[in-house]
């Protein structure tokens, strides 16, 4: 993998605006885990531990050492030289990432998603990365539900393994 | 036939039969034909108006003899009616399912499945389509949804005597009561808490429905078994990776017990050479897809063509293609079963850009042609052993080119073709009076970030590939056409996206579908287009043929799904714009 050294924080981004937050779905300040499910859980698993697959080699969120800025940045713009899309609609093109714009960037532009996310999904989503997923260890079953919902049998691997004093689960 | 004593479950399904009670069914004289026999399934061919097999006929073709649509006149082909169908709801990590299934048709009656497995009977006689009944399994769209590599898919039904049978993602092989649309059994033969699935339609030989598996991406030990479709039982299950003691056991060498993670997934629906009673199916890549040091050894029975007792199970021999896989090169194709210049002979367009012949009475290796235009992790496969010129038979990791393999020393690999093949399950089909073989090609390249992997990475429901590929590349497709006669390739027609869908062929005529929306229709020799009408969704399903009422009919499904829209799109970035839809065109002059 090529590495580059990322600037890890766009000083004055415009959009940046604490009101996303007051207009994303957030519950008690914990990101919008719907945002993570449609544009995040493809490659970086439905836990976020990240790891190889089809979706590429993607990072581990569990272990990430970004703070929520500098995810709402990476999500934005993607990570160059890597698999790592951008997600904000205009990226390297009216709005420039990294101070670049696409000329700049050469082979290492970042693929496009396909899934673009406004600017307030960004937010929420960032804010579920470093609330829910940043510092966490192995994923459990109430993480599992939380993703899956309680009446699939998606879960019952860590129902297994976490025996019967796990919570119950309508099954 | 609707016993149930052996059986896990019964559940009741949805089903419109009670809906359209009261309107025209099946005519009498119709139904009383419908049961399906081993020696209805043996003279499919003779039964020129219906589709009976998943691959046509049991060898696999996907040749119809009708000829009422000809290169004459396929300039004036319509679309004759259309249906909407469902399936297209999300579950685990994808966000909407897609259509890859062959249409069946027994008299006039169509039998198709959506992505999440619904099975949907369509009455098509009177030049348009009536919906009879639809079976929702009701499939555990989390629990199969989170273990799907590739996709919502399913690629449709098998028929005996008056049943349907299906499968599911979730595991399930289902019998449905064909005029009621009632299940009468169902049964779980593969496991998502082991990270199995399954996609592929059911393979019925003398009574028995043999289903393959998918999921070599999360650690499985791929298998195919045979379940008795009057009883519900299982009769055997034959695994694809050896265990301890078995022959080809020795081929998974080193300290990570890698045997017991092998892959070899089994999820395209072979094919039955009814002379010798073996059932010719092909096996999927090895585990950890792409880091080959982990599994030291040859890694049998993966990427291999397998013949097996069809009353037993049992192995009778193999042929693998690429040894100690370190590029996801499945060679889970349908091998075709043709006869040519005396030899009895099992052809197999492999994911590793090359088509393969082998003598399917012993599994000796005939030849091999590229059939993409470019290949760069092998000069070529050795004319003389079958295996790649580089494979080296006293290594136990092989590096091929290493320039062009993903590795701890080359932790970014470009290679081609690209890690979904030259050719996908998308089918190929054989024009046996010319002797062709048509197949629907992904011309691609791509790259690969290698990741070392050890048994601690090996957890439940967990992808298990040691990296994971992205898309630098722009990606083409092609109808290659190979001459059987020589083995060489006998021409080339180009297209702008890969080839997602599959192949038919008729007399003088060969049709495929494209994943931006257009349907096709070919010279049989030259491959000039001769037709085409855009659906204005995505193909990523196998046209058919059939005819009713004496007429000759072509149908397709619609509605681009699988693996592509999620994992590939970057390589054919204009293919975003592709909407998700699920849709049955039905096409007449």
């Amino acid at each position: 993998m090529r590495t580059m050294v990322l600037p890890v924080l766009l000083v004055g981004w415009a959009l940046a605006a604490p009101a996303w937050a007051q207009s994303a779905r957030t519950s008690a300040g914990e990101g919008d885990l719907a945002v993570f499910k449609k544009a995040c859980s493809g490659c970086h698993k439905w836990h976020g531990g990240g790891g190889g697959g089809y979706g590429g080699e993607a990072l581990s969120l569990r272990k990430t050492q970004l703070d929520k800025d500098q995810v709402a940045e990476v999500v934005r713009c993607g990570r160059p030289g890597t698999g790592m899309p951008y997600h904000l609609r205009g990226a390297y093109d009216t709005v420039k990432c990294f101070d670049s714009l696409k000329a700049d960037m050469g082979t290492n532009m970042p693929p496009e998603t396909a899934v673009f996310l406004r600017a307030p999904e960004i937010d929420a989503v960032a804010t579920y990365v470093v609330t829910q997923l940043k510092g966490k260890g192995e994923p459990t079953l109430e993480e599992c539900t939380a993703f899956f919902g309680a009446t699939s049998r998606a879960c019952d691997i860590y129902r297994k393994k976490e025996g019967s004093d796990a919570p119950s689960a309508l099954h | 036939m609707t016993k149930t004593r052996n059986l896990r479950r019964i559940l009741a399904a949805t089903s419109l039969a009670a809906l359209t009670a009261g309107a025209p069914s099946a005519a009498p004289a119709l139904a009383a034909e419908g049961g399906v026999t081993q020696e209805r399934l043996l003279n499919a061919d003779k039964e020129e108006g219906n589709w009976l097999h998943h691959h046509k006929n049991f060898a696999g073709h996907r040749y119809s003899t009708l000829n009422q649509i000809n290169k004459g006149n396929v300039k004036n082909l319509k679309v004759a009616w259309t249906m909407h169908l469902g399936g297209i709801e999300g579950g685990g990590i994808w966000s909407h399912g897609g259509l890859e299934a062959t249409p069946i048709v027994e008299n006039g009656m169509m039998y198709v499945t959506d992505g999440w497995g619904s099975v949907y009977k369509i009455d098509t006689r009177g030049g348009e389509g009536k919906l009879v009944w639809k079976m929702d399994p009701k499939t555990d769209r989390e629990w199969a949804g989170a273990v799907a590599c590739c996709g919502v898919n399913n690629r449709g039904v098998a028929l005996w005597a008056d049943l349907v049978i299906s499968h599911t993602l979730d595991g399930r092989l289902i019998a449905t009561n064909k005029e009621t649309g009632q299940v009468a059994w169902q049964h779980q033969v593969a496991d998502p808490d082991k990270g199995e699935t399954i996609t592929g339609a059911p393979l019925i030989v003398k009574g028995l429905a043999i289903s393959g598996v998918g999921g070599a991406e999360y650690g499985i030990r791929g298998w195919i078994a045979a379940t008795d479709i009057k009883t519900g039982k299982e009769v055997w299950r034959t695994y694809t990776i050896p265990g301890k003691g078995e022959p080809g056991y020795e081929t998974w060498k080193g300290p990570n017990n890698a045997a017991v993670s092998g892959g070899g997934s089994t999820w395209v629906t072979g094919t039955y050479d009814p002379d010798t009673d073996t059932i010719v199916w092909g096996t999927g890549n090895p585990g950890p897809d792409w880091d080959n040091a982990y599994r030291p050894g040859d890694n049998l029975y993966t990427d291999s063509t397998l013949a097996l007792d069809a009353t037993t199970g049992k192995i009778k021999w193999h042929f693998q293609h690429t040894p100690n896989d370190p590029y996801d090169y499945d060679s889970v194709s349908e091998n075709l079963l043709v006869d040519v210049g005396g030899r009895k002979l099992a052809i197999e367009a492999d994911r590793n850009g090359h088509a393969y012949a082998v003598d399917r009475t012993n599994g000796q290796f005939l030849w091999a042609t590229p059939f993409v235009k470019k290949v760069t992790w092998t000069k070529g496969i050795n004319p003389d052993t079958g295996k790649p010129f580089e494979y080296d038979p006293n290594k136990d990791v092989q590096r091929y080119n290493p320039a062009a393999t993903p590795s701890a020393e080359n932790k970014n690999a470009d290679f081609c073709p690209g890690n979904m093949g030259g050719k996908n399950w998308p089918p190929t089909a054989y024009n046996p009076n010319l002797q062709y073989w048509y197949i629907p090609v992904i011309e691609s390249c791509n790259r690969v970030t290698h990741e070392a992997m050890t048994q601690a990475n090996l957890k439940p429901r967990e992808f298990f590939t040691g990296g994971g590929p992205s898309q630098p590349f722009r990606i083409t497709g092609s109808v290659t056409a190979i001459d059987v006669k020589t083995g060489k390739v006998a021409g080339k027609h180009e297209t702008q996206f890969p080839l997602l869908g599959g192949m038919l062929a008729t007399p003088d005529l060969v049709f495929t579908g494209e994943p931006s929306g257009g349907v096709m229709a070919m010279d049989a020799k030259s491959l000039e287009k001769l037709w085409e009408f855009r659906t204005g969704g995505g193909v990523n399903a196998p046209p058919m043929t059939f005819t009713v009422d004496g007429k000759q009919y072509m149908a397709i499904l619609v509605g681009l799904g699988g693996a592509w829209d999620k994992w590939f799109i970057d390589s054919t970035p204009e293919l975003k714009n592709i909407q998700t839809g699920s849709m049955l065109y039905v096409f007449a002059l």
